[in-house]
């Protein structure tokens, strides 16, 4: 071993690293890692407590209880109110927050946290006529034929919810027979 | 398509508690080092069956069913997916697939946007000109999403233990621990991850797994205005989707990569890949 | 990541593509390493005395590269300040996970060995040094420990090849494990080959032998010195084979995909001929490996017939077309798999970025940053396992002669 110091050396600097990497990895390593498999086990924890952005047709007709009924008792009842108007995390908690917000600008910060439907846009999602979609769903091949073979003239203005009430699928019409815009809001 | 081996049944679930669980997915150092099951004496398996069975009636086990019979295409899970998860634009976590057959064989695969925007309006259709004025023969929408496999290749690769499955059988990424390289992404045959370039980590559909812990329906489930979605816990004999599972014939995406789906399809199509 | 222009139709999020530049780099550098190393062990371990002008350059040259191998992947990562957990918490059904533990064990040896193969040497330099910087540096790059003594060399010596013994299988796990790592992506049908781990090795060898090639002629020419010609011969001899195998098996994969025609080949087919016509059947099969193949051919063939001028023109040729050959074969592989969709009904229209994180021009930097470390090598430690090269305005006085580096020639007995 006499002519062997520089070995003896490098396996210091050998154990040295490999120690020092061990107590680096102690110190970094969580302590829930591999307790049950071999991942950080409060990542479960974390992923789950993640807020649950839509809050469900049940809980947008406790406050807006007259469409909500009109909507469970509809042929629209299966399209959820979210579908269209997009979560309500936001516009609940709007609502609920204590606000010292005045009369019209607090409406409007309520209306603003939840989206407006365009009452066209949507409608095509579902009512468009591909040809992969099931012949059992109502559908038009195009707006503006649909309009101007029924009783209007479709303009660029023209929207679905002109005549169709998006929240129960009637159509009131007047007493000549024509469409009525239907009432919608809340 | 083979028909696909249920994961759910009892059969199935002793194999699984003997050898999947512990490593059947492990291969390299795995297969060498870790999976004690090889090496198990008879006793030790009796243990671990008793030991599962105890699980089978506490334990959720979550399932999900696409029928795609029933899809008419609206896109709604996939809006409302991105929505709920913030799910970077040019990604997706769900997305539907519209497929037409025409005469001459051809098929036409499209999925623009994930199917977010609906597929009647142009620009949506990616097909030959020549075509476009011809009449197809049959179409049919298919939606996609995590399949959330027992034997999952994503978390098999993942190099740092940043993927995982819990026990209700959902694939979750850890944000935290994840370095971000790719690997899951290139392994997941189905496209279902992908590198988020907000978080530059892994991510995935989670099944909304924040939703289902809290006893909500995943949002792309509760969107869906067709029942073309069912998720539900596969373990329990009274939920809908055991109903379905046992009225059905089901099927899965690339079954002969056996990477055992838990998402499983009614409806598939041969062309489906 | 970019969102590029796709053909037919792609799974929403494979519109991406996740690996660019950087890992078609990282395994072009571990493969220079790989072939460099075998370069040096054959002389080092299996006694090819022709390869003593360059087995020094060799073993400091796939030194150099290690040290960059990790540079690329650290660009690449979106959270390279994690990377780390890739050692931490290693998952052990994971390809990749052995990185960490196969990279820094193969550093280990080659670092010991090429600290033993010029432990005299800084022994020596430190005793002769000018300057006390220097002689600092030397100090600590001997560990302090100056013993040169016969019986010490023996130990290193003997330490030595057995390091290199071990190396050997190293550098193959180090490159093969590479290949390994894309070759058992069952999920990718023109990644998913048990041949790729070997192809992966083979054509490191061949890029590695190249690599010395280029540079040890080339250097020679700039330096006005002549160039050993057994050792430019041995050396395209070693790439020849080496190449022939390499493509043997590369082409048998191609071949293999086409003759099986699983339900993936129609759009592999359509891959090849398309997306990686030039990149494949140009540079990877006619220019780097159909010329090279009978150039190199010919010199291994005519021996010493072969005028020295011309052995080391096509030398230096053949390197260059070594390289991109290997290069493109990385290209092929690493993009080509990520140019088609696992819907296998559409492609991606790939192109590369100049700037950017991990873009051309970051590529370079990475790939010439190695070169710098073997230039600052040459101005601490002789590199080319002789004095004449090494900067004597550092030296109290001339360091002591050693023997000219000559190998043992087949060609004048």
């Amino acid at each position: 071993m006499r002519h062997a110091a520089h070995f003896l050396r490098l396996v210091a600097l050998l154990v040295v690293a490999v120690v020092g990497f061990l107590f680096v990895r102690s110190k970094l390593v969580p302590q829930d890692f591999g307790v049950k498999g071999h991942f950080r086990l409060s990542a479960i924890a974390d992923e789950a407590a993640r807020e649950p952005r839509h809050i469900g047709s049940d809980a947008c007709a406790e406050c807006h209880d007259e469409i909500g009924n009109a909507w469970k008792a509809g042929k629209h009842r299966t399209p959820q109110c979210e579908n269209c108007h997009g979560p309500g995390l936001m516009h609940t908690k709007v609502v609920a927050e204590e606000s010292t917000t005045a009369y019209p600008d607090r409406i409007l910060k309520i209306r603003l946290a939840i989206r407006r439907p365009t009452g066209i846009v949507e409608c095509k999602w579902c009512h468009l006529r591909t040809f992969e979609r099931p012949s059992t769903l109502k559908s038009i091949a195009n707006v503006a034929d649909h309009i101007n073979s029924h009783t209007g003239t479709f303009t660029k203005d023209s929207k679905c919810i002109d005549c169709h009430n998006p929240h129960t699928t009637v159509v009131t019409v007047n007493a000549k027979g024509v469409p009525v815009p239907p009432k919608i809001g809340p | 398509m083979t028909t696909p081996r249920s994961p759910d049944d009892v059969s199935r679930r002793e194999f699984l508690g003997t050898v999947a669980k512990t490593g059947g997915q492990s291969f390299l150092f795995g297969s060498l080092f870790v999976n004690t099951a090889l090496l198990r004496l008879p006793q030790d398996v009796a243990t671990a069956k008793a030991k599962q069975e105890t699980e089978i009636g506490k334990g959720v086990i979550y399932g999900f069913v696409v029928d795609t019979t029933k899809c008419i295409g609206c896109g709604s899970c996939a809006r409302a997916c991105r929505a709920e998860n913030n799910v970077p634009d040019g990604y997706n976590r769900t997305w539907i697939e519209q497929y037409t057959f025409y005469p001459n064989g051809e098929v036409v695969v499209n999925s623009p946007v994930g199917g977010e925007a609906g597929f009647a309006e142009p620009p949506t259709r990616n097909m030959p000109a020549e075509l476009e004025k011809v009449q197809p023969v049959r179409g049919f929408f298919v939606p996609k999403l995590c399949n959330h496999c027992i034997d999952t290749p994503c978390i098999q690769v993942c190099p740092v233990g940043a993927s995982f499955k819990t026990d209700e059988g959902v694939v979750l990424v850890d944000k935290e621990r994840c370095v971000g390289c790719g690997y899951c992404v290139q392994a997941c045959p189905f496209g279902s991850r992908y590198l988020n370039p907000d978080t530059n980590v892994a991510d995935k559909c989670t099944w909304c797994y924040h939703r289902v812990t809290k006893g909500l329906l995943p949002a792309c489930v509760q969107s869906c205005p067709a029942e073309a979605r069912i998720f539900g816990n596969v373990s329990d004999p009274a939920s809908k989707i055991s109903h379905i599972l046992a009225t059905n014939r089901v099927q899965v995406l690339k079954s002969y990569l056996g990477t055992r789906p838990r998402t499983r399809y009614i409806g598939l199509d041969s062309e489906v890949i | 990541m970019h969102h590029y222009i796709t053909e037919g139709y792609v799974l929403p999020n494979q519109a991406h593509i996740y690996w660019t530049t950087m890992i078609v780099l990282y395994p072009y550098i571990t493969g220079i390493v790989a072939g460099a190393f075998i370069i040096s062990s054959m002389h080092h371990v299996f006694d090819k005395d022709e390869l003593k002008p360059v087995s020094r350059f060799a073993m400091v040259m796939a030194f150099a590269f290690l040290l960059f191998a990790t540079l690329p992947l650290l660009n690449h990562l979106g959270h390279p300040e994690r990377a780390l957990n890739i050692m931490f918490t290693p998952n052990l059904t994971s390809a990749m996970a052995g990185f960490g533990f196969i990279y820094s064990t193969y550093l280990f040896i080659l670092a010991v060995e090429i600290w033993l193969v010029y432990r005299t040497d800084i022994v020596h330099l430190y005793e002769h040094t000018k300057w006390p910087a220097m002689k600092a540096v030397y100090y600590v790059l001997a560990l302090g420990v100056l013993d040169i003594s016969k019986e010490a060399e023996e130990v290193d010596h003997k330490v030595m090849v057995v390091l290199a013994s071990i190396g050997i299988p190293a550098a193959c796990g180090l490159h093969g494990y590479v290949g390994f790592i894309f070759g058992a992506i069952k999920a990718n049908p023109w990644w998913a080959s048990p041949l790729m781990p070997v192809i992966f090795l083979l054509s490191a060898i061949v890029s590695g032998v190249a690599m010395v090639m280029i540079c040890y002629i080339v250097i020679q020419w700039l330096n006005g010195r002549e160039v050993d010609g057994e050792c430019t011969h041995a050396l395209i001899e070693t790439a020849w084979y080496f190449l022939i195998i390499d493509v043997a098996l590369e082409l048998l994969e191609l071949i293999n995909h086409a003759y099986m025609a699983n339900e993936d080949w129609t759009i592999l087919k359509t891959l090849v001929t398309t997306k990686l016509f030039v990149s494949m059947f140009i540079i990877q099969i006619l220019l780097g490996s159909v010329v090279p193949f009978f150039a190199m051919g010919a010199v291994v063939v005519f021996k010493k017939r072969i005028p020295a001028a011309a052995r080391n023109l096509i030398g230096v040729l053949c390197g260059v077309l070594l390289l991109a050959q290997v290069g493109a074969m990385r290209w092929n592989v690493v993009m080509g798999g990520q140019m088609f969709s696992k819907s296998l009904r559409g492609f991606l229209n790939f192109e590369i970025d100049i700037g950017g994180r991990e873009g051309l021009i970051a590529g370079i930097v990475i790939f010439a940053l190695p070169f710098v470390v073997i230039f600052v090598f040459s101005r601490l430690l002789p590199l080319w396992g002789s004095v004449e090269t090494f900067p004597k305005e550092w030296m109290k006085e001339k360091p002591p002669v050693r023997q000219p580096l000559k190998g043992w020639s087949k060609f004048t007995s």
